[in-house]
């Protein structure tokens, strides 16, 4: 159903988008001339997108810090974690059924973000456990549809030609947004207020006003509690994959991006401890510096990302991104110096880019004619969030037991993995020709 | 029994700093012994914006509230570096508290909290 949806939301916010007829969604590609997007409306997704990355930097790991500035314990802190996590896992199939069932995604995501302003107030005003568990889970549900939603309207606008680039201006703005709410918050934490609750306040109500990359939570986040859900998640997806045969390819672009994100997910958590352990004076500025270097290379490159996958295909980019992952791990593994890490997390920004930016443009691709591009979003997401998830568990297991330089030797061999199983299952799936003639020639 | 809040307060969340008034992060945590005695505090050091803190148990006597001139705050009586180096603090398994000797630890069961390290 997607594709109508789009170009619903596309026409009315592009004015010069011709109307399709729903019914014409089978092979729709087929009649869709290449959109010329309004300026103003690609200019509003680009803020709407920046906006809510920022937002969303604000429900990373940085709750934990908040709730323990209320006097929370670890054990509740961990427990309302969790449950925003499972709810985040079982929320994404159903939000990409709703999306695809919805005619207008623009309203969705308006609810979307209400519903995640509420969630942010209700932290900020009642930190108490049932109302900021409700607030994890309403937080959960919205960003599980909301996402997507970016993605859809997106491909509305643009439509499939277009939306490698369109992709990767929401990842350029997506990490600029991310990027200025982590350089606040810090700054914002920087100054002693007492009590204690003071910079944590300002920190959710600047936020209130985030994305792929949102930081993956701590160890709390995946006890077994997630692991058994993850389970039963997986279940459902594989239930729900073969429900949908016409898109095996979305099972598959699952398995691969969810390992990979079993790799990637621990591997900045681990090093920053590291960093914390090894650096006096500088630790803060270098942890930072570790978060907002990739965000600074995933605003730098993505455009150009979006860009080579329109014209050199999605397969050769996808590897390359898949590729870096093992790299990183065992660069990590070798590095000691604090500062060369900073340097080894700009592939961290590549990875970043190339996923924030061909994820997407995968997913549109293999559901080109299936009217199923929210579903496969959320397949794919809910892989993403099971590898996420166990990723934290495993690496520090591994840390634990055997030292953070096997886990780093463990991530990259599960990365390489990755690779592997991608290069394996996935196929190219633009559609070459036809996107390197709509490749629109005057952008910048 | 009531208390003015202005002479007692919860100390979960308190954020703790060091003699050089360097940030030494937040009490997450408190160990007792068998007997209820305060043997430790966790406290959740480093990172940024939550992403990789350490949690370092640290003697209950390295502590001083209200020290001098900071009423009501707390002063974590160790430097930056020797937190840092220190053991992260787990759940279930012995634990390793930093105490005033500085560096030098002793390692016990954590069902029995920690012995003095002098």
């Amino acid at each position: 159903m997607t594709p109508a949806n789009p170009t619903d939301a596309g026409s009315k916010a592009a004015g010069t988008n011709p109307t399709i007829p729903r019914a014409a969604r089978r092979g729709r590609h087929l009649l869709e001339p290449p959109i010329g997007a309004s300026r103003r409306s690609q200019r509003a997704l680009d803020w709407f997108t920046f906006f809510v990355a920022d937002v969303q930097t604000g429900f990373g790991p940085f709750i934990s810090v908040y709730l323990t500035t209320h006097q929370w314990t670890q054990v509740d802190i961990g427990l309302v974690l969790t449950a925003g996590g499972l709810a985040a896992l079982a929320f994404q199939m159903p939000g990409g059924l709703i999306l695809d069932a919805v005619r207008s995604e623009r309203r969705v995501a308006a609810f979307a973000m209400i519903g995640i302003s509420v969630s942010a107030l209700v932290l900020a005003l009642w930190p108490i456990f049932p109302a900021v568990l409700g607030a994890q889970i309403l937080h959960a549900a919205a960003s599980c549809v909301l996402n997507p939603a970016i993605a859809a309207i997106s491909l509305g606008l643009v439509g499939h030609a277009a939306v490698g680039e369109r992709f990767g201006r929401n990842a350029r703005f997506a990490s600029i947004g991310s990027g200025l709410a982590a350089a606040g918050m810090g700054a914002t934490g920087y100054f002693p207020v007492e009590p204690g609750g003071l910079p944590g306040h300002r920190a959710i109500d600047r936020s209130h006003a985030h994305r792929p990359r949102a930081y993956p939570g701590q160890p709390d986040r995946s006890g077994p509690g997630s692991r058994r859900a993850g389970t039963r998640a997986h279940r459902h997806h594989v239930r729900c994959a073969a429900h949908a045969p016409d898109q095996p390819l979305a099972g598959d672009l699952c398995r691969c991006v969810g390992i990979f994100q079993l790799a990637n997910a621990a591997m900045l958590p681990l090093m920053a401890s590291i960093v914390t352990m090894r650096s006096s004076t500088w630790a803060t500025t270098l942890v930072a510096a570790c978060i907002v270097v990739p965000q600074l290379a995933v605003a730098a490159i993505s455009p150009t990302v979006g860009r080579w996958a329109q014209r050199f295909g999605r397969r050769p980019i996808l590897l390359l991104g898949f590729g870096a992952m093992p790299v990183r791990g065992l660069l990590f593994m070798v590095v000691t110096d604090p500062q060369l890490l900073v340097a080894v997390q700009l592939l961290d920004g590549i990875c970043a880019a190339v996923f924030g930016v061909l994820v997407p443009l995968t997913i549109a691709d293999i559901t080109r004619d299936t009217g199923r591009f929210n579903l496969a979003q959320g397949i794919v997401g809910t892989g993403i969030g099971i590898g996420a998830s166990l990723s934290t568990t495993l690496a520090g297991l591994i840390s634990d037991r055997l030292g953070s330089s096997v886990a780093f030797l463990g991530l990259a061999c599960i990365g390489a993995a990755g690779f592997l199983l991608f290069w394996l299952l996935m196929p190219e799936t633009a559609e070459r020709k036809d996107d390197r003639k709509l490749l629109p020639s005057g952008r910048k | 029994m009531v208390l003015d809040d202005q002479e007692v307060s919860g100390i979960v969340g308190k954020s703790v700093r060091s003699n050089a008034d360097e940030d030494m992060g937040r009490i997450v945590d408190i160990i007792v012994n068998q007997d209820g005695h305060v043997r430790a505090a966790i406290i959740d050091f480093g990172g940024f914006l939550g992403i990789g803190t350490r949690k370092i148990a640290v003697d209950w006597r390295v502590l001083k509230f209200s020290p001098a001139g900071k009423p009501g705050g707390i002063t974590l009586e160790l430097t930056r570096n020797q937190v840092r180096v220190a053991p992260e603090y787990k759940r279930g398994e012995p634990l390793v508290v930093l105490g005033p000797a500085g560096p030098e630890r002793t390692t016990t069961p954590s069902t029995d909290a920690a012995t003095p390290e002098r």
